[in-house]
Parts: structure tokens; C-alpha cells; sequence
């Protein structure tokens, strides 16, 4: 019978990481995602989970230690958190270019500087262009049936691909909240065996990742963006069948919230989608039809899907956790993926950016409050004179 | 001998298998794991390391291979010539990833989820891969106890990226990024690192350790066989020389190698659960004038410097203690 326990988002996924029964953990320290890490260690050093427990020397070793043993056959786990990602960077390329579907969670943090214990993107999607599956939990129930989706997703034949199942440090992965952990039978009809086809086993020898021409390299790569787009086609499929298994009421690419009869939305990912639903749900009060779309895959992006949804709605708030200095309109990542998706929409709305969050401050209810006053009146305007905003260092006159 | 024993405090006992050593080249198996196919330099002393290690190993083995000579001249075009399983790795994480691969084996096969023998795995890691951006890596791997082999080939520099110089260039040597100037007329001023003694001092879990040569076929391979069997994490340190990066023809591979031990520039021994035992003592020491002579990175050195060169080879060997001994040869046989 699944059992309903109230956990936080790194508990949550340890409780996932368990299900799944990995073979292979590496650990290292950093804050928020350890508390994932001491609970996986518990559980390997009280013999709830038979796996072995390999302490990296450093991020960069977690993830080659992965690596390893997934290419050997085995199903891995990692995680890591603000500059441990980044220190990890160089094996991002070679896990997915040679289809090693390694899981490494990312609980958010910000890099230095700030150098503050802050959730905020950037991180994460430093890391986005390298071929793994990214998206964003948005509770603890999220980090916990992630980590399962993920596992599905990446080990599908079709697809073979690592994935970063991220959710906001502390935000997610230090607040509880309610959790239905699976049993066994529902893993076990979702899940299948990890079997790649090719592994480094002696009765059937190959080579991985070896040198090629320049001339060669390309198809190599092609490779890599073909997963991309097959994943892109299989996550219906797997959620629709995650749905059915545990019960849960998942959309594949974009979670809508009082979007029926919204004229803007706040789009977004992770923990900051939360709050904004509290403050839809309010501003109604005050006249203000406001929504929230949840983007849940940040890669594969849902293109057709984000630029169908969104052409529906006057105004499109979009809640930039992360930084991309220096990209277009100065905005950040997301922005621009939902820029871009909009080009070719039907219609096109206007679009505001709020950069806040940042350094894992907190975005306030009144600040949302004054978002959707912008995006009012951005939707009343003509013509926009502003449309990126630093929360809580500017006003929010976009005309 | 200086010090009987290498290492921390060692508190479980090695625990060797059954293996079994190859007694001369004559017994020397003929099925090869490492076969033609590759394009390294014509003379490549780290190839023939490679397919030494390959025989002595057979066919239960895996092998990861960090970027370098052995990874980039041996898969060109996307093939390879291992008739076993190999994996890149980064420059940065050959002992990592095989740290990987061992635990996955560990895991894999307690769970019933792989039903054959546990192989031995074996990283090959150039100089650069190993005691440079590869040693957090390879400490790593040695500390954790996992049962692998790391191998370091050395030709004593970052030879794939075009001889740039490493911890393991010798003093003099003429590399890219050391080239002999009136400012720094020695080309290379600093000594090498003692990789091996870096890994028996701090790895208490680390029970054998070997230098080899290619150039003393029989001890490299019987020293990978004796390696495997050893449980836990092993090490080997092979000197290879390298024509290209060191500027000498390419037949004279073999015989420079012998020099080198001739000379002491290198020295053939092991250190099993903390003993040290010297493979190859050559009745009498030859100058390292004749060493350097053979090979053009050596070529704008005075004798006020090859004078240094000799004064840091006799202080290496009074160390190991085998500073003007009678000479006792040893056969070239490990175990
Ligand atoms: C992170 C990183 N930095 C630099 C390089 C460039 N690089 C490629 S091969 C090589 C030389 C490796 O030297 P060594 O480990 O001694 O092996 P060898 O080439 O001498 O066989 C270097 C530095 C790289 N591949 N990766
Ligand atoms: S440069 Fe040296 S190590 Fe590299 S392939 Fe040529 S001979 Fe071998
Ligand atoms: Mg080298």
C-alpha cells in the first residue's frame, strides 16, 4: 500500500532513490542537496537499500564515479548544489554524448558570488545545453515522483540520457509537505530493470567514447539531439502512464493554473510557481484575471506546447530565477526559450521578465501583487518602454 | 636499504589470489588483447606497455583510458584495438571513473544482476593523467578500497597535446612549454615528482605497488598479473619512452629504456604490504652522461648541469638504497 509521510523535497527524493533501488551512489558535501546524501547514506548503512555507497573526492568525481558504473550496467545516483555543479561541468558532455542515463539532482543554489546558501537557477541551467533531461519540482510529491519519471525516462531505449531532476534548495528541499511514497508493486510495474545494451561487460566487448575525424564528429552529435527529440515524444506517453500507476493527475510539459478565463499568466518553474497560484487565487478579488503555467521540462523544451499556451494570454509574466548576463533583452534563459517558442506562435503576447529570487531572497506575496499591476498595465499599454525588471530594485513601469 | 617499509600504518594483511606468473618470454601467451590497429608514432613505447598489460591481464579485464596518447592514437576513427571493453575518460578522472566501474561490478554482482567473474579493471593514464589534473582522481581511487589497477605510462610529458612538460619531465629536459633560453638555459629547472612513493606514503588501503619498464618485458607483465591478484587498489608506475617527445630514433626504444635503468634515471622495484624489494640492480652504475646523450630534449645541457642531473639520480638511489653496493643481480621476475 503507498503511505502518505510529511517529508521535505530532499528526503522526498532519498525515498524515491530508494524505490528505484540504484546500485551505485557517490556522494559529496554541499548544502542543500546533502540532505538527500545523509539519508541515502542511512538507509545504505542500515541495509534498507543495497547499493554500494562510494564517497567522490569532489563534484567532478561524483559525477565520473556515475559515469563509471553506469556504463558497467549499473543504476546511479548523485546530486549536487550550486558551485558543485558547476565544478562538475566537464563530464556533462561525455555522460550524455555517450548515453550514460546517470541521475544527478540538483537542489538550486547560487553560485559565488553571492556565496549566500540562496536557491536561485543558475546553477542548473548552466548546465542546460549539454543533453540531459532538466526540469523543476515544484513539492516535496514532485521531487519524489521525478526522480521515478526521471529514471523512466532517461532509460528508454529511445532516449538514454542523463538527467538533472531539479527542485529549489530549501524552498523544496528543506519544507515539508505531504508525500505518498509508492510501493513496490507500482515501482515495479512503472520502473523496469535497467539493461542497456551496451556495457563494459568482458563476454561482449565495445568501446566507448572513442576519438573520431572532425569529419565524423558531427553524426555524433546529431545523435545526441535525436534522444533530445525522441524524449521530447516518449514524456506524454510516461507520464500518462505514471498517472495511471500512482494516481497522480500530471500534465506532461505545462501545468496550468487559472488559466480558463486569464487574460496574463505568471510562467514559471519550481518552488515560486507556489506562491503565485496563492496570489492568482487572490487577485481575482481585485478584478485582476491572472493564471500560472508551470513550465515541468525545462529540456527537451516543450516548444509547440509553451508557444500554444501561452499565445492565449495578453500578457506573459515570466519569473526569472537565474542569471544569463548579457542575454537578449538582458533578460535570462527562460525569457529567451519563451521568446523564441513565441516567434512562430499564433498570436503573440506580451512579454514582462521579473529577475527576482535571485541570491534565494524571497519573492513576496506583495510582490506578486505588483507584477500582475505591471503585467495590467502592460496589457492596457500600446506600446511597452520596459519589459525586464530587477525585483525590488526598480519600479515596475513598463510604459 | 633506507627504509624497509613505505607507507602509513597498514593494518589488514594483502590478501593475494592464485595467479600465475609467466616464467620466460618463451611461456608468454600468444592470444593478444591489444592487437595492430591504432596509429601511435612508430618506436611508441607507451603502445607496447599497453599490449604487454593487455597479455598479462586476458580476456576477463576492462580497461579505461584518460585522454592522451593511448586514448587519442589508439581510437582514431572511432575504433580501437582492444579486444576487450575500454572507456574514455576525461584527462582529469581515470581513477574516478574506474572507481565507478569497480563499485558498480561490487554492486552488480551482490545483487545477482551480473552472473560473471568480477573483471580486473585497469586504468591506463599517461604522466599528465595521472600526476598532474589526474591525482585527486587517483588518490581518490586508491584511497576508497576498491579492487582496480591504476596503470601510469610515463613518457614524461603531455606528449599527445605536442611535448609539453609535466611533473614527471626529468630536470634538462627540453619540452614546448620548456624550451632552453639565455633566461632559463636548463630548459627545465624543477625535478620530477615521486608519483609512486606519493601513492604508497598516503593510501593505507594500497598493498602493491610496482615500477616497470618496457624494457623488462617479463617483470612489467608478471608485475600486472601479481597487481590483479593483489586484493584492493594496486598501482604501477612504467617508464615508456617516447621518440618523439624525446627526440631519439624509433627502434632505440628498447634499449634507451634499459639505460634509463642502467643509469638509475629509473629503478625496477616493488613495495608489497609496506616491503620494498628491488627487481633489477645492475652490477655497476652507468653515468647518466651516457643516458643523455641518446636523446635531443637532452641536447643543450653543460656538464655543470648534467652534473645536477647525475647528484639528483644518486641521491634517488641512496634513498632506495642501492647507493655503491656489491652488485646482486636479481632476475627480472616479480613474485
Ligand atoms: C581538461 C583537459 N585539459 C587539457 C586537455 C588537453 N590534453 C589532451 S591530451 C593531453 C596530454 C596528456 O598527457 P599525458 O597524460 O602525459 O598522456 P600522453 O599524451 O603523454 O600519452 C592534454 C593536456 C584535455 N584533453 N582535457
Ligand atoms: S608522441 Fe610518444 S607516446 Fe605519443 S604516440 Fe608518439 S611515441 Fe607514442
Ligand atoms: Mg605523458
Amino acid at each position: 500500500m503507498p503511505r502518505k509521510v510529511r517529508i521535505a523535497g530532499a528526503k522526498a527524493t532519498a525515498e524515491a532513490v530508494k524505490a528505484a533501488n540504484v546500485d551505485v551512489i557517490c556522494s559529496y558535501p554541499i548544502r542543500p542537496y546533502t540532505g538527500t546524501m545523509i539519508e541515502l547514506a542511512r538507509m545504505v548503512a542500515d541495509g534498507e537499500l543495497d547499493a554500494e555507497f562510494v564517497h567522490g573526492e569532489g563534484e567532478h568525481a561524483q559525477l565520473s564515479v556515475v559515469l563509471g558504473a553506469s556504463a558497467a550496467g549499473a543504476r546511479v545516483f548523485t546530486g549536487t548544489s550550486g558551485v558543485g555543479a558547476t565544478y562538475a561541468f566537464e563530464l556533462y558532455s561525455p555522460i550524455a554524448g555517450e548515453f550514460h542515463p546517470v541521475q544527478c539532482m540538483i537542489a538550486n543554489r547560487t553560485l559565488d558570488p553571492p556565496g549566500d546558501f540562496g536557491s536561485e537557477h543558475t546553477d542548473a541551467l548552466s548546465a542546460r545545453d549539454q543533453g540531459w533531461l532538466m526540469g523543476w519540482a515544484a513539492s516535496p510529491q514532485e521531487a519524489y515522483d521525478n526522480t521515478l519519471i526521471y529514471y523512466r525516462l532517461g532509460e528508454d531505449p529511445r532516449v538514454m540520457l542523463p538527467q538533472f531532476p531539479c527542485q529549489d534548495g530549501y524552498f523544496i528541499s528543506h519544507i515539508s509537505g505531504e508525500v505518498e511514497l509508492a510501493d513496490s508493486d507500482q515501482v515495479e510495474e512503472f520502473l523496469p530493470p535497467f539493461n542497456p545494451r551496451n556495457k563494459l561487460d568482458p563476454r561482449q566487448p565495445v568501446l566507448m567514447g572513442p576519438q573520431c575525424r572532425a569529419d565524423q564528429g558531427a553524426a555524433i552529435e546529431l545523435g545526441r539531439a535525436e534522444a533530445m527529440v525522441r524524449a521530447r515524444e516518449v514524456i506524454p506517453s510516461v507520464i500518462a502512464d505514471f498517472n495511471r500507476v500512482f494516481g497522480r493527475n500530471y500534465s506532461p510539459f505545462l501545468q496550468e493554473y487559472m488559466t480558463e478565463d486569464a487574460d496574463m499568466v505568471f510562467f514559471g518553474q519550481g518552488a515560486h510557481t507556489v506562491p503565485a497560484r496563492l496570489a492568482a487565487e487572490r487577485l481575482r478579488k481585485d478584478g485582476l484575471k491572472v493564471g500560472v503555467v508551470q513550465l515541468r521540462f525545462m529540456r527537451p523544451f516543450p516548444t509547440d506546447e509553451v508557444a500554444e499556451a501561452l499565445s492565449r494570454f495578453k500578457v506573459v509574466g515570466v519569473l526569472e530565477i537565474s542569471n544569463s548576463f548579457g542575454a537578449v533583452y538582458d533578460s535570462g534563459p527562460v525569457t529567451a526559450e519563451v521568446l523564441s517558442a513565441l516567434y512562430y506562435a499564433p498570436a503573440q503576447p506580451k512579454v514582462l521578465t521579473f529577475l527576482g529570487g535571485l541570491g534565494g531572497e524571497n519573492i513576496r506575496l506583495a510582490d506578486y501583487y505588483e507584477m500582475a499591476r505591471a503585467m495590467k498595465a502592460a496589457a492596457d499599454a500600446e506600446r511597452l518602454k520596459k519589459r525586464v525588471f530587477w525585483l525590488g530594485f526598480e519600479p515596475l513601469h513598463v510604459a | 636499504m633506507a627504509q624497509a617499509r613505505l607507507g602509513a600504518q597498514k593494518p589488514d594483511k594483502i590478501e593475494i589470489a592464485d595467479y600465475e606468473p609467466i616464467r620466460s618470454m618463451r611461456n608468454v601467451p600468444t592470444t593478444e588483447y591489444y592487437v595492430p590497429g591504432h596509429r601511435t608514432c612508430g618506436g611508441c613505447m607507451p603502445a607496447l606497455a599497453y599490449r604487454l598489460t593487455a597479455l598479462a591481464a586476458g580476456p576477463n579485464t576492462v580497461f579505461a583510458g584518460p585522454t592522451g596518447c593511448m586514448y587519442v592514437a589508439n581510437t582514431s576513427y572511432l575504433c580501437g584495438p582492444w579486444a576487450v571493453p575500454w572507456i574514455h575518460t576525461q584527462i582529469t578522472n581515470g581513477g574516478a571513473v574506474i572507481s565507478g566501474i569497480a563499485a558498480a561490478y561490487k554492486a552488480m554482482i551482490r545483487k545477482g544482476k551480473y552472473d560473471g567473474e568480477y573483471p580486473n579493471i585497469i586504468c591506463f593514464a599517461g604522466d599528465g593523467g595521472s600526476s598532474d589534473i589526474g591525482l585527486q582522481a587517483l588518490s581518490g581511487a586508491m584511497y576508497r578500497n576498491h579492487d582496480l589497477l591504476f596503470i601510469t605510462y610515463d613518457n614524461e610529458a603531455y606528449a599527445n597535446t605536442g611535448i609539453q612538460v609535466s611533473p614527471m619531465t626529468p630536470y634538462g629536459a627540453y619540452t614546448t612549454f620548456t624550451p632552453p633560453g639565455k633566461v632559463v638555459p636548463d630548459a627545465k629547472p624543477l625535478f620530477p615528482k615521486d608519483l609512486l612513493k606519493m601513492v604508497a606514503a598516503g593510501h593505507p588501503a594500497v598493498k602493491y605497488l610496482a615500477t616497470a619498464s618496457v624494457s623488462y618485458p617479463l617483470d612489467l607483465m608478471n608485475k600486472v598479473r601479481k597487481a590483479l591478484a593483489v586484493k584492493g587498489p594496486t598501482f604501477m608506475h612504467i617508464h615508456a619512452p617516447c621518440p618523439k617527445g624525446w627526440s631519439f630514433e624509433a627502434h632505440r626504444g628498447p634499449e634507451i629504456g634499459k639505460l634509463a635503468v642502467e643509469t638509475g634515471m629509473w629503478t625496477l622495484y616493488e613495495i608489497e604490504d609496506g616491503h620494498v624489494k628491488v627487481n633489477v640492480r645492475p652490477r655497476k652504475w652507468r653515468p647518466v652522461k651516457d643516458y643523455v646523450a641518446t636523446q635531443g630534449r637532452f641536447s643543450h645541457l653543460t656538464d655543470e648541469m648534467i652534473q645536477r642531473l647525475q647528484a639528483f639520480v644518486d641521491a634517488k638511489l641512496a634513498d632506495l638504497g642501492l647507493e655503491a653496493e656489491p652488485p646482486t643481480p636479481v632476475p627480472p621476475v616479480a613474485g
